[in-house]
């Protein structure tokens, strides 16, 4: 048989493919490439690794870093075990700072708009800072609004000076702030700085909606604490009792040993009642019982009797009452001193957040646990101004401003307000209304993404800076913050900026520095002379170098002396906490809660952040409602059924089911930090935003937002969506000698 | 049944041993090309690199060492290819460079070299094409296959020359691999050195 054309063809072809195919069995042209890198990487020479210390502070918390540097790159993030909030431990916050260094999606430089709603053009430095001035030049200072993330240290001092000396109003944003904590230490303590909480000697901790152990006020140094509370070594054996109020089953709640459920914003009325038990026996403090109780003793609480709150409290039953009292008679028990009364979060964020957390912090006089071992121990006043987040009802009335163009320039860094403020207080739309946004955030956030300059700052490990935690671990504390890296794109300092600017607007009298460098060591000057604390002598060169090497200075020796304050008399009548949105048509209470990770969607941009699951639901990358599994049930719906959550605001978002037996069943609960337009590729249209949610109701006296006052429904979609959750990938298995505990009652 | 012609099983055997053939030599012998003594289609030869460095100008005239420029070869794994930055301790305006003279006035050796030229362009950017600065992408000469770890260093720290494996680079004009770097010289060389020869040395 003879080879036909056609056959000659077929084979020929086949042998082309075959040569194909065996040519990609050969490496890959990537591995065959070997870079010279344009920079000699600083430190290569020896090729060893260089570990500097530095300082991260995120919203209230800050940790001392120590951050492994090779060949100019840094690659690794540790605790500081010197730094005294931290002490060598360090949240998965501060892990992910490297891939804010690293990020693909970094502002590479500066931008203008050279009209509004024109595209971004890149320009240099010199431009940009030249028009920054021209802008600032032309603007009238009382219509210029300065909004950061709540700032300390001197990045405070330079911030707050530029405004000061430039005229302009200098705001903090956090949509999840502190305001009303600070208030009440204030009001009961006298205390402007946050105090420390002495865990590791408390026995008996009381704890009311603060999700201490997650994310509220400083994590990681409240874990270390709580370590030590649990099984210190040098606590005798004996293991520390800790009770968790909050409608939700949050992390904290689930490491205590009992958690109990009250209605949302009922927190101060269980407190008030315990108040009322503990006086009526007895137990507390009489100096403090008198003064609390205007000398009336346990009748001036009458209102708060167990019987007459319970139902209110939502701790209901034919027991309710009991509950209340044996709690109070435990926690006021002179077997269980020193015992500690802590609160926040939630219990914070109601129209009655003050009144909750005055009642919760006015237990801890009556233990004598007021800046006492084992209770609150009081900070030393503020070695620098700190910019803490505004109230709510201030940031309404700037939006409102803005919306009436009252306001012709916004310098603006790290406060999405855009993305953060409540959604029904429309502020894309007012800000559209200001002549010049100036954005100097590291990332295209919301509210970046509409700025007319762009000045990109440098990430937390590329810039100088100090930091004077807040709380402190009770005693003067400074971090000092040293760039670990060159800067890896064309940004510049944020303090250095406003330097540079303020040199341009001739305001060098108030910010005499060069740069934040020449700022934080013009500080540390003064710290030197003092000469004390953890590094202290020799020449100020010496002093810097020990300091930067070591991360900080502190005074640990210094400790605050007090006398113990003498309490307010606590209020007759209480305050019930209003909500959006009526029983009848929203049945659920809509408890939103801070992300872990994301924060309150700050860190949404970080991919290892998106990654790291929920520790209750082990759920990432997306937004989830937790339902009861019985609410679900009777509402047809289960696992992985997207609905759509609406609150008493009639603004609605969508989420995944999530269905958990932890949660109650008149309780919907939705993480922040979700649901971004920009912000990253890892961060844009993921999931839904749950300050979409929250109304704009306020705390009534601090004007705080209460974000936590809002009831909600759900509605069915017929969406189904497979949720990325560690949960159930795994089988669990009964070991023969281990059974599985069952926490929640059969069906 | 079908029934297939035996002139088309036979071509059919004949390109399989064809491809299988061009895939051993290119997979086993391609590398180094010495290994066959000959040199084919260019395989004898090192590859073309974007700049035609000499490492004979810079070891044997100029006097360089290597860990001159493979900064970490005692001390890390890989032995480092300098950064253009280093290029230029030399070949920067007023040394050895383009610029013709140095401070001095007079002509400088080696100046009007476009290769020279192409580092200086690589880390300033290039005016005359606007391009701005870029690494500059080499080829690998030695290359292990992936299953394998070769660490310098404990070569080098061990007392080794760079050319008990790499050859007189100083001579090289253009560097190629001499030796074939197969398994069996690795575990001749260790065995010889009493150097562990456990499987997990090399593969981990």
């Amino acid at each position: 048989m003879g080879l036909t054309r056609r056959q000659f063809l077929k084979w020929s072809g086949a042998t082309g493919v075959g040569a194909v195919v065996f040519a990609g069995c050969t490496v890959p042209e990537a591995e065959i490439r070997v870079q010279s890198p344009l920079l000699l990487p600083e430190d290569l020479v020896t090729g060893r690794d260089n570990f500097y210390a530095t300082t991260f502070q995120d919203g209230t918390s800050s940790e001392g870093l120590l951050v492994r540097v090779m060949g100019g790159r840094a690659k690794k993030i540790e605790g500081n075990p010197d730094f005294p909030l931290n002490t060598g431990k360090h949240g998965i916050r501060s892990e992910a700072l490297l891939q804010a260094l690293y990020h693909p999606d970094r502002i590479t430089g500066p931008f203008i708009r050279d009209q509004k709603g024109g595209t971004l053009r890149s320009i240099t430095w010199p431009e940009a800072l030249a028009r920054l001035a021209e802008i600032l030049k032309d603007a009238d200072p009382a219509s210029v609004l300065m909004a950061t993330a709540p700032v300390r240290g001197q990045l405070a001092a330079v911030t707050s000076r530029f405004a000061a000396a430039y005229g302009a109003e200098h705001l903090g944003f956090d949509p999840l702030g502190n305001t009303v904590l600070r208030k009440t230490m204030v009001d009961l303590y006298g205390q402007e700085a946050l105090p420390d909480f002495d865990l590791a000697k408390t026995n008996y901790l009381l704890n009311f909606g603060a999700d201490f152990l997650g994310t509220w006020v400083a994590p990681t140094h409240f874990m270390r604490g709580y370590g030590e509370f649990r099984q210190g070594e040098k606590r005798s054996g004996r293991r520390g009792h800790f009770v968790h109020v909050e409608p939700r089953m949050s992390t904290t709640a689930a490491s205590a040993d009992d958690w109990i459920y009250v209605n949302p914003g009922s927190e101060g009325l269980l407190a008030m009642s315990m108040a009322y038990v503990i006086i009526k026996n007895g137990l507390g403090n009489a100096d403090a019982a008198t003064a609390l109780t205007g000398g009336r003793g346990a009748a001036a609480l009458d209102r708060y009797e167990p019987s007459k709150v319970s139902a209110e409290i939502g701790i209901t039953g034919n027991h309710g009452a009991d509950r209340i009292e044996q709690l109070a008679l435990a926690f006021a028990a002179p077997e269980n001193r020193p015992a500690l009364a802590i609160g926040g979060g939630g219990a914070a964020a109601h129209t009655n957040g003050l009144f909750n957390m005055k009642a919760i912090y006015s237990l801890n006089f009556l233990v004598d646990s007021v800046h006492q071992p084992g209770g609150l121990i009081f900070n030393p006043s503020r070695l620098v101004t700190q910019i803490p987040a505004a109230p709510l009802r201030t940031w309404s009335a700037t939006v409102e401003r803005m919306r009436a163009g009252a306001i012709s320039v916004l310098l603006v860094r790290d406060a999405n307000l855009v993305y953060a403020l409540p959604g029904s207080l429309k502020a894309e739309d007012a800000l559209r209304n200001v002549g010049a946004i100036v954005s100097f955030s590291s990332f295209a956030d919301e509210t970046t993404a509409i700025a007319d300059l762009i000045l990109p700052g440098h990430t937390p490990l590329e810039e100088w800076g100090s930091d004077t935690p807040d709380p402190g671990p009770g005693y003067a504390t400074i971090g000092l913050q040293q760039p670990v890296a060159n800067p890896f794109s064309n940004t510049m300092a944020f303090g250095d900026v406003l330097l540079a600017t303020a040199k341009e607007l001739g305001l060098e009298g108030d910010l005499p520095w060069e740069n934040m460098r020449e700022a934080v060591q013009d500080f540390m000057r003064g710290i030197h002379a003092a000469d004390r604390g953890s590094v202290s002598g020799g020449t100020f060169a010496e002093f810097w170098h020990v300091a930067l090497q070591r991360g900080g200075w502190w005074d640990d020796k210094n400790l605050v002396i007090s006398d113990q304050a003498r309490p307010p008399q606590l209020p007759i009548v209480p305050e019930t906490p209003e909500l959006k949105g009526d029983a009848k048509d929203y049945p659920f209470y809509l408890v939103p809660f801070e992300s872990q990770s994301l924060g309150a969607g700050q860190h949404a941009h970080l991919p290892w952040l998106q990654a790291t699951p929920d520790p209750m639901t082990t759920i990432a990358w997306q937004t989830w409602v937790e339902v009861n599994p019985r609410v679900a049930k009777e509402m047809g719906i289960r696992n992985d059924d997207v609905v759509v959550v609406e609150s008493g605001t009639g603004e609605t978002i969508e989420a995944i089911v999530y269905e958990n037996p932890a949660t109650p069943h008149t309780v919907v609960a939705v993480p922040f930090g979700q649901g971004h337009a920009q912000s990253s590729r890892y961060a844009a249209n993921r999931g839904f935003n749950a300050f979409q949610l929250v109304g704009t109701l306020e705390e009534k006296e601090t004007g705080a937002l209460a974000w936590a006052a809002n009831r909600a429904r759900l509605a069915k979609t017929t969406k189904r969506v497979s949720t990325a959750k560690y949960e159930g990938s795994v089988p669990a298995y009964e070991l023969p000698d281990d059974k599985i505990i069952h926490i929640t009652r059969p069906e | 049944m079908l029934k297939v012609g035996a002139p088309l099983i036979g071509l059919a055997i004949a390109v399989v041993l064809v491809v299988a053939a061009i895939f051993l030599f290119k997979t086993w012998w391609g590398t180094p090309p010495t290994a066959l003594g000959f040199s084919v289609l260019n395989l004898g030869e090192g590859p073309t690199q974007p700049i035609a460095f000499p490492h004979t100008v810079h070891v044997q005239d100029a006097g360089l060492d290597c860990q001159f420029c493979h900064r970490t070869v005692s001390t890390e794994e890989a032995a480092g290819i300098p950064a253009v930055q280093q290029c230029l301790f030399c070949h920067d305006l007023g040394r050895i460079d383009g610029s013709s003279f140095d401070a001095n006035g007079n002509k400088v050796p080696g100046t009007e070299s476009p290769e020279i030229a192409k580092i200086r362009n690589a880390f300033y950017g290039n005016p005359d094409t606007g391009d701005g600065p870029a690494p500059i992408d080499w080829v690998r000469v030695h290359r292990m296959p992936d299953h394998v770890q070769f660490v310098h260093s404990p070569h080098i720290q061990a007392g080794f020359s760079c050319s008990t494996c790499h050859g007189d680079v100083a001579s090289m004009v253009k560097v190629k691999q001499v030796q074939d770097l197969k398994m069996n010289q690795c575990v001749d060389c260790h065995r010889q050195n009493n150097a562990p020869t456990d499987c997990a040395t090399c593969h981990y």
